[in-house]
């Protein structure tokens, strides 16, 4: 083994080449950016550790309805995005109609309307006030300031977030894969559940995780909309928000707990599909 | 058998085809945009033509008169694309699998295994296409479409995605795959090797049109027109006029020089083209013994320019009496070559075998003979 290629000599090299001043200055900008996105989860976290009794807060019930109604609500609605984004994020990608660019700016409306938009839209559509609540009261449905409510408004906000992922992951579908399932005596619909939505399922996942993420974070248009009733309709960004104006030390254990079970959750994914077999492009 | 007449008309192309052929293996050859994949669609099903008929195997698939169209999903088309498009997210076990669910699994798993060894794939089962190399992704692919007993087995370009050195030992054995498995194999290129190799009759198809049909030998050595001869890697296309013609021989002149070939029932001071394969011109021995009959069509010239491929010579040859760059191409062994003394004497006599001119008269040149039906 020559001087040249030794183990040692390419791990020092390796050491240079990352001291490069490029990298050094990438490094540099990146780190800034990662302090300023992680220093305030941080600060919540160390703040409930410094906290006097933090755990007394986690027995009172508002907590736990909360925490439960938050996970119930922004699982059902990921699952409602995925359900009935899949076939509009389908469409999107594979047909060109008439008026398509019109669809695809919709989809991303909720994305960029401030949540107390999308709040104040729903009760006039839906409220009881609104422009479809003369018939469903005629059904004998009340929607606004119920759990359904809830789900409503994490819905309209989150479905955008799986949409956009999962028209991308049908669109780097290579057509000719799904022309062979035909050829080789595949349905359309074969064809879509055996190739086509595998193939696009690490951005179906990511896309549900990010709609999932987003209605777990949702405030304005559920507070608008479903109200903030504990255990029907308070879910922990309410409560936490209502908990921050008469006691901070709940307030930040309601906080950590978001932290802690958000990120396990990102965390989760991403590692899991870092080892399916068509994860590491996509992760 | 395979009967094949479409018309599709796209933004600025028009594909007019019409073909047939019977059991083995039929070439689809032409340069790029020519319509070959279009062809080919049209055939799997995936591309719906203007009009015309599709037919394989006494089953009619497409038929533009009565609106049939069966789907690519009720054609039983084994189809091997370019890409292989192999599914990355299963193994070459399930890939070959795919098409065959409707077996029982013990039926399934016996074809998959009896494919796999057709193919050579023994060890490999459980690997992922991206672990394959290109060789073996191509059999997989093959496995996978002949696993289901297709009517029609269709390669599209099956060999660009395979370095030159391997392309030898892949067409044989595809070659010995569909001998094999004996399913009719439809094959798109736009390689002359592979067209060559892997051709029993080969369709030739330029702009959208057929311009020649026919055995592999009809095609390479008796091209219909002068394009078609290009196609087909003939060098030397020579232009000549009929100066007598009866039952014994035809005689032409070619630039002032008289050329004799086969008897061909064509009138004094027609136009021809004359079509002579490198390898066909035939370089006279210099030491070459007195009492053999004298050479067909004998020229003396000089070698003005050669290039050595691989282990043949590739000559350019200018006549004596010449004012061209060169005359005529002439390819040859190297041995032949140097045998010949041509690497230290560039003048020589060469000889132009009748049997290796194929004629064709000018005006038929527009090309209504070569499209059947």
């Amino acid at each position: 083994m020559n001087e040249g290629t030794s183990p040692r000599r390419v791990a020092a090299r390796a050491m240079l080449g990352a001291l490069a001043p490029d990298r050094i200055t990438f490094t540099l900008s990146a780190l800034l950016l990662l302090i300023f996105l992680v220093l305030p989860v941080a600060a919540i976290l160390v703040k409930v550790a410094r906290a006097t009794a933090p755990l007394d807060a986690l027995g009172s019930s508002v907590v736990t309805e909360a925490l439960r109604l938050s996970l119930v609500t922004s699982s059902i609605s990921a699952a409602v995005a995925a359900v009935l984004g899949t076939p509009v994020a389908f469409l999107l990608a594979r047909y060109r109609f008439p008026g398509r660019a019109v669809v695809d700016s919709l989809v991303d409306l909720p994305m960029v309307l401030p949540p107390a938009v999308a709040g104040l839209g729903l009760l006039m559509a839906f409220g009881r006030r609104g422009i479809l609540g003369g018939a469903l009261d005629v059904l004998g449905l009340e929607l606004a300031f119920t759990t359904a409510a809830v789900v409503m408004a994490q819905t309209f906000v989150a479905a955008p977030f799986y949409i956009r992922s999962a028209k991308a992951g049908f669109e780097g579908v290579d057509r000719e894969l799904e022309r062979v399932s035909a050829t080789l005596g595949s349905s359309r619909l074969r064809t879509f559940f055996r190739v086509t939505v595998p193939l696009a399922g690490p951005a179906l996942m990511g896309g549900a995780v990010m709609a999932w993420a987003r209605a777990l974070g949702e405030f304005g248009a559920t507070i608008m909309f479903a109200g903030n009733t504990i255990g029907r309709t308070q879910t922990m960004p309410l409560a936490i928000y209502i908990a921050f104006q008469n006691d901070l030390t709940a307030s930040l254990v309601l906080a950590g707990i978001l932290v802690v079970v958000s990120f396990a959750v990102l965390f989760t994914f991403k590692a899991l599909l870092g080892r399916s077999p068509l994860g590491a492009a996509h992760a | 058998m395979l009967d094949v007449r479409m018309r599709r008309r796209l933004d600025g192309f028009e594909l007019d085809v019409a073909f047939q052929a019977d059991e083995g293996r039929v070439v689809l050859f032409g340069p790029s945009g020519a319509g070959k994949s279009l062809t080919l669609q049209a055939i799997t099903g995936v591309m719906r033509p203007d009009a015309g008929r599709v037919e394989v195997n006494g089953r009619l698939l497409f038929d533009g008169a009565s609106g049939l169209n069966l789907p690519p999903q009720e054609r039983r088309m084994g189809y091997v694309p370019q890409s292989y498009a192999l599914f990355p997210h299963l193994t070459v076990q399930q890939n070959v699998a795919y098409g065959i669910q409707r077996l029982d699994a013990a039926r399934r798993r016996a074809l998959v295994q009896d494919m796999v060894e057709l193919a050579g794939l023994q060890g490999l089962e459980r690997r992922r296409p991206r672990e394959l190399s290109g060789g073996q992704q191509q059999r997989v692919a093959l496995a996978r479409a002949l696993a289901s007993r297709p009517e029609l087995l269709v390669l599209d370009e099956p060999f660009s995605n395979i370095d030159t050195g391997l392309r030898g030992t892949l067409r044989r054995e595809l070659l010995d795959l569909q001998a094999r498995s004996g399913i009719t194999t439809l094959v798109v290129t736009h390689d002359l090797d592979d067209a060559f190799f892997l051709g029993s009759r080969i369709v030739v198809i330029d702009r959208g049109r057929v311009l020649q049909a026919g055995s592999r030998e009809d095609i390479f050595y008796r091209p219909a027109t002068r394009r078609v001869a290009e196609f087909v890697g003939t060098r030397n296309i020579l232009r000549a006029t009929v100066v007598e013609s009866n039952s014994q021989r035809l005689l032409l002149d070619w630039q002032g020089r008289p050329l004799e070939a086969d008897p061909l029932p064509l009138s004094q001071g027609q136009e021809v083209e004359i079509c002579i394969r490198p390898t066909q011109v035939m370089i006279v021995r210099p030491d070459r013994l007195p009492h053999l009959p004298p050479p067909e069509n004998p020229f003396c010239g000089t070698v003005v320019q050669e290039a050595l491929q691989a282990e043949a010579y590739v000559l350019r040859f200018r006549l004596a009496d010449s004012t061209a760059p060169y005359d005529l191409e002439i390819e040859l062994p190297d041995y032949v070559y140097l045998r010949l003394g041509l690497d230290r004497k560039k003048d020589a006599t060469i000889s132009i075998h009748r049997s290796a001119m194929h004629v064709i008269p000018v005006a038929e040149v527009a090309g209504a003979r070569c499209c059947p039906g």
